[in-house]
């Protein structure tokens, strides 16, 4: 991996994508995305791990590397940094329903980066960051509809 | 499979157990809701359509 300097590094952000038992359809779609992604610039990889959680709620965790054939994830898998520690692994699988596979994605936002580094050379400093999330987007839209309906 | 050795003995970034949001699939999932929702979220992050504020 290439050195990064910290005052140009972008927000590093993480998703769990939980697949239910039966429910995976892989198709290299997700990989061909994230791969269209990386090329672009807009994120670099940082880690990745797949992890299952058996009925008992044991909780495994499976390197990309050790999965076989990567295909579109072959290049992504030479430059991961593997930031997660094993200790991150149960915190991570705390959302997994038993029975699961799921994958841990970690990345840079690459996009970001210059306007993050802009903001600081501005004299601005990050005193709050989140997302919004879609189901928040709703309950605030279906309240203004019920308010609209009863006239409060 | 264990993990890498590099990985085990680290202090970790995640720094408590993660919760589990509400699937966002379900959740924009036309039911017997009176809302559209999907087309109505997707107008209130449209620009200069969106929402008032009061």
């Amino acid at each position: 991996m290439t050195e990064v300097s910290l005052d140009e590094l972008g927000p590093v952000d993480y998703v769990v994508v939980e697949f239910p038992a039966g429910a995976s359809n892989f198709t290299g779609e997700m990989a061909a995305e994230l791969r269209a992604l990386v090329d672009s610039g807009t994120i670099r990889v940082i880690d990745v791990l797949v992890l299952t959680k058996d009925a008992d709620g044991t909780v495994e965790a499976t390197e990309l590397s050790d999965l076989g054939e990567l295909g579109e994830l072959q290049e992504i898998e030479a430059g991961l940094a593997e930031l997660l520690a094993a200790e991150d692994v149960d915190h991570l699988a705390a959302a997994m329903e038993p029975g699961s596979t799921a994958g841990v994605l970690i990345w840079e936002n690459l996009w970001a980066a210059p306007f993050a580094s802009a903001a600081r050379r501005s004299g601005g400093q990050l005193i709050a960051d989140g997302r919004i999330p879609i189901q928040a987007i709703i309950a605030s839209i279906q309240a203004d509809e019920a308010a609209t309906t009863t006239g409060a | 499979m264990p993990v890498r050795p590099s990985r085990v003995g680290r202090v970790g970034v995640i720094r408590a157990p993660v919760a589990k949001t509400a699937v966002v699939a379900a959740a924009v999932t036309p039911g017997p809701a009176p809302i559209a929702k999907t087309a109505v979220v997707a107008a209130a992050v449209t620009p200069r359509v969106g929402r008032r504020r009061i």
